[in-house]
């Protein structure tokens, strides 16, 4: 880029002067690999942090993985990819992890968006209760999984509340059963992410131009009009960003399963997070962990341009009207 | 100014990228250690020695060791020094799996016994029999549950270092509110305490799942198996009549309320760490830390230590514990075996027992109830208690174990039909052992 832009400049500005360039081939080629060098460092992270270790478990997937350094692994080709096929409690972890995100995806952006238009309007206390909202993003996942984890134990808050509202007898087994414990573990997720869509959010309302708004008022449309075809249309690509990172944050569920439920009752409650950190590091089978990564990897891929591929029309139309 | 515009970006992407480099470089290769494979007074060897005696902030254990335990070793043997790392046991088993991968072990671990065979049968850790001289003396003294956790394929690859068992605890208010007077002490018993309990509406008995860990001593009290003894099938012996017998007998008392869904994995139900002391249970199975942990948290509770319920099988508990074991990359086998020789001596058995570590050495047995009175039921039970099986497939076992047998007890299927499943999941992870 800098390259590109700066040499006309100077060829210009040498030709009205009829000053010859000062710089040399040499200064030249030095100029040109100043963009390459800056990038060098960032990029040799990324290969070594991110590509590596990626390439490493696509291929590791592909073995029966000795963990022993300089030790041989046997390659068994799709095996690996075959035993999660039939693996029951692969499946379950799958189904659980679209639960999960199923369960705590909508109410995170429905609920970061209603925070988020309520905190724009200037009111007294606005900066206090947006601190408040965040708060909970930038905790401990650990800390606020054990909080929950105590929350709903049988003899918890939760169970305590529902029963004085006479809506349970108090003695829900919330973490004793899968569905229920998976209600548990979703609500722990949307209360820890709703500040985190507020935030993006909030951010965009910032744009959307008043203006706009004011004209469709006096056109006569309604706040949920108004709302509907100005607001959510402007705030459109912020809408479709959290939606992408929460789909990828769902089946990416770890820290809470582990410490709410470890995956029980009886792996009931795996996620594809968990169940593969259990064949990798309980079970030292590194390949079939590696497998379950990347088949986590490719649903994530594909759900996500799925979704930009579906988001994109809306907004195309409305550009286009 | 164009070469200030170069020049800095180039001298810091080239010193970044030797940073790199560097890190890739360190992080792929295994340290070595220089020096012979045993040293001498004016110039040692060092050892290094990773264990999991401070888990919790326990000062005592890591003081028993620091200060008294390695200075007399070290006195004994001038050429050899111990570093010991003291690791939380949560980050252990990553931290000898990541250094396995990296080339980065340790000379000694303090292992948990049931990743001995696991490690053993990788090449991680170094067979001991046959290496050490002395190892069959050694091996002789110890208790034979607690010497079999080190054992895999045929061949011993650690010695035991400490070891433990669990024994029947009570609270006698629990107790006394259904006017029982003492802990059951038969199978028998234990049912008929389950009645009186129930007016009571407290649960005669808790547990926190249904692994190898704490369905075992049921099974083996009933007199029947997990698998035969050379661990090579499940079925015809976990599936056996008696072991079904002894595991109806525990799905019986679930079901009328007298054992919470505690033991089928519910992580929300009351923990047997604060239900027993609140005599929210009558009774529990646990092992001798717990009675620094309710010294500390429930100081006015008096826990009554009884043996493990006897059944048709007798009273037959499940040993715990750490194995001492030598890493194959280690550079100095022979000082790991001294160091390894006098973690079975007096001196380093009795100084840890104080601590709460119970010995592995039976004949150290009266010295040890002697100075630590609340571990003489353990040491008893210890006499009979048994391994659960030694292979490297354990955890998925216990896996089989907790999942198989959970249906049983939700009533979802027969306890037969439950430990059939079980034994047939197992079998191929003993089939793969081999």
């Amino acid at each position: 880029m800098l390259t590109s832009t700066d040499r006309p400049r100077n060829d210009a500005a040498s030709a009205v002067t009829g000053v010859r360039p000062a710089s040399s081939g040499r200064t030249r080629r030095r100029r040109s690999a100043t963009p390459y060098l800056f990038l060098a460092p960032g990029f040799a992270l990324f290969l070594a942090l991110i590509i590596y270790p990626m390439v490493r478990a696509f291929q590791m997937s592909f073995y029966d993985w000795n963990i022993v350094a300089g030790a041989s692994s046997k390659f068994i080709g799709w095996a690996n990819y075959v035993q999660a096929y039939h693996d029951p409690i692969f499946w379950r972890s799958l189904i659980n992890s679209g639960v999960y995100m199923a369960m705590t995806v909508p109410p995170q952006i429905i609920l970061g968006l209603l925070v988020a238009t309520g905190l724009r309007a200037k009111a007294p206390g606005r900066a206090l209760y947006r601190v408040l909202f965040y708060l909970p993003v930038v905790t401990s996942w650990v800390v606020v999984s054990l909080l929950f984890r105590y929350l709903f134990a049988d003899v918890g808050l939760v169970n305590y509340v529902l029963h004085g509202l006479n809506l349970t007898n108090g003695s829900t087994s919330w973490l004793g059963g899968r569905w229920t414990a998976m209600v548990a573990v979703s609500a722990l997720g949307v209360w820890k992410g709703v500040g985190w869509s507020m935030v993006i959010f909030l951010a965009a309302l910032q744009g959307v131009p008043r203006e706009l708004e004011e004209a469709a008022a006096v056109d006569g449309a309604g706040r949920w009009r108004r709302f509907t075809t100005v607001t959510l249309h402007s705030i459109w690509p912020s809408v479709v960003f959290v939606t992408v990172m929460l789909v990828i944050g769902g089946f990416n569920v770890f820290t809470s399963v582990l410490l709410m439920t470890g995956g029980g009752p009886a792996d009931q409650t795996q996620v594809l997070l968990t169940y593969m950190y259990k064949q990798a590091f309980s079970y030292l089978d590194f390949g079939y962990g590696s497998a379950i990564a990347v088949l986590l990897t490719l649903l994530v891929f594909v759900l996500s341009v799925i979704q930009l591929r579906i988001f994109r029309q809306p907004r195309i139309a409305g550009t286009a009207s | 100014m164009k070469l200030r515009r170069v020049r800095p970006g180039a001298i810091f992407s080239a010193f970044s990228a030797a940073v790199c480099v560097g890190i890739i470089a360190s992080g792929c290769s295994s340290s070595t250690s220089a020096g012979a494979a045993s040293g001498t007074a004016s110039n040692p060897v060092t050892l290094t020695f990773w264990g999991t005696y401070g888990n919790g902030g326990n000062k005592a254990q890591t003081g028993a060791l620091n200060q008294t335990i390695i200075p007399a070793f070290e006195k004994l043997h001038p050429g050899i020094k111990i570093n010991y790392v003291d690791v939380p046991y949560d980050s252990l088993l990553q931290k000898l799996e990541t250094g396995a991968a990296g080339g980065t072990l340790p000379d000694l671990v303090r292992s948990d016994i049931t990743w001995v065979p696991k490690f053993a049968s990788l090449g991680v850790f170094a067979q001991l029999d046959g290496v050490m001289s002395n190892f069959q003396t050694l091996a002789k003294a110890d208790y034979p549950g607690t010497l079999a956790t080190a054992a895999w394929h045929g061949h011993y690859y650690g010695l035991p270092l400490d070891t433990n068992t669990r024994v029947l605890i009570s609270n006698m208010r629990a107790l006394s509110a259904a006017r029982i007077s003492s802990p059951p002490a038969t199978f028998a018993q234990l049912q008929s305490d389950a009645t009186a309990l129930a007016a009571k509406k407290i649960p005669v008995f808790a547990d926190s799942g249904l692994q190898a860990w704490n369905i075992l001593p049921w099974i083996w009290s009933g007199g029947g198996n997990i698998t035969n003894p050379q661990l090579t099938s499940a079925d015809g012996y976990l599936n056996g009549p008696k072991s079904v017998a002894a595991v109806q007998m525990l799905v019986n008392l679930y079901k009328k309320g007298a054992i919470p869904n505690l033991i089928t994995g519910n992580t929300g139900a009351v923990s047997t760490q604060d239900g027993l002391p609140k005599a929210t249970y009558a009774d529990i199975l646990d092992g001798p830390w717990m009675h620094d942990i309710w010294a500390g948290q429930y100081a006015s509770f008096k826990p009554v230590y009884s043996p493990m319920p006897t059944g048709p099988g007798g009273s037959v508990s499940v040993v715990g514990g750490e194995d001492i074991v030598m890493t194959a990359s280690s550079k100095y086998q022979a000082a790991d075996e001294e160091f390894i020789a006098f973690t079975q001596s007096a001196t380093y058995q009795l100084a840890m027992a104080k601590t709460g570590q119970m010995s592995v050495v039976a004949s150290l047995g009266a010295q040890e109830a002697a100075q630590v009175p609340y571990l003489a039921p353990y040491i008893a039970q210890l006499k009979t208690a048994k391994a659960r099986p030694a292979v490297p497939e354990a955890p998925q076992i216990d896996t089989a174990l907790q999942d198989d047998l959970t249906p049983a007890f939700t009533g979802k299927m027969s306890v037969q039909a439950a430990l059939n499943k079980a034994a047939k999941d197992i079998d191929p992870l003993l089939t793969a052992a081999k």
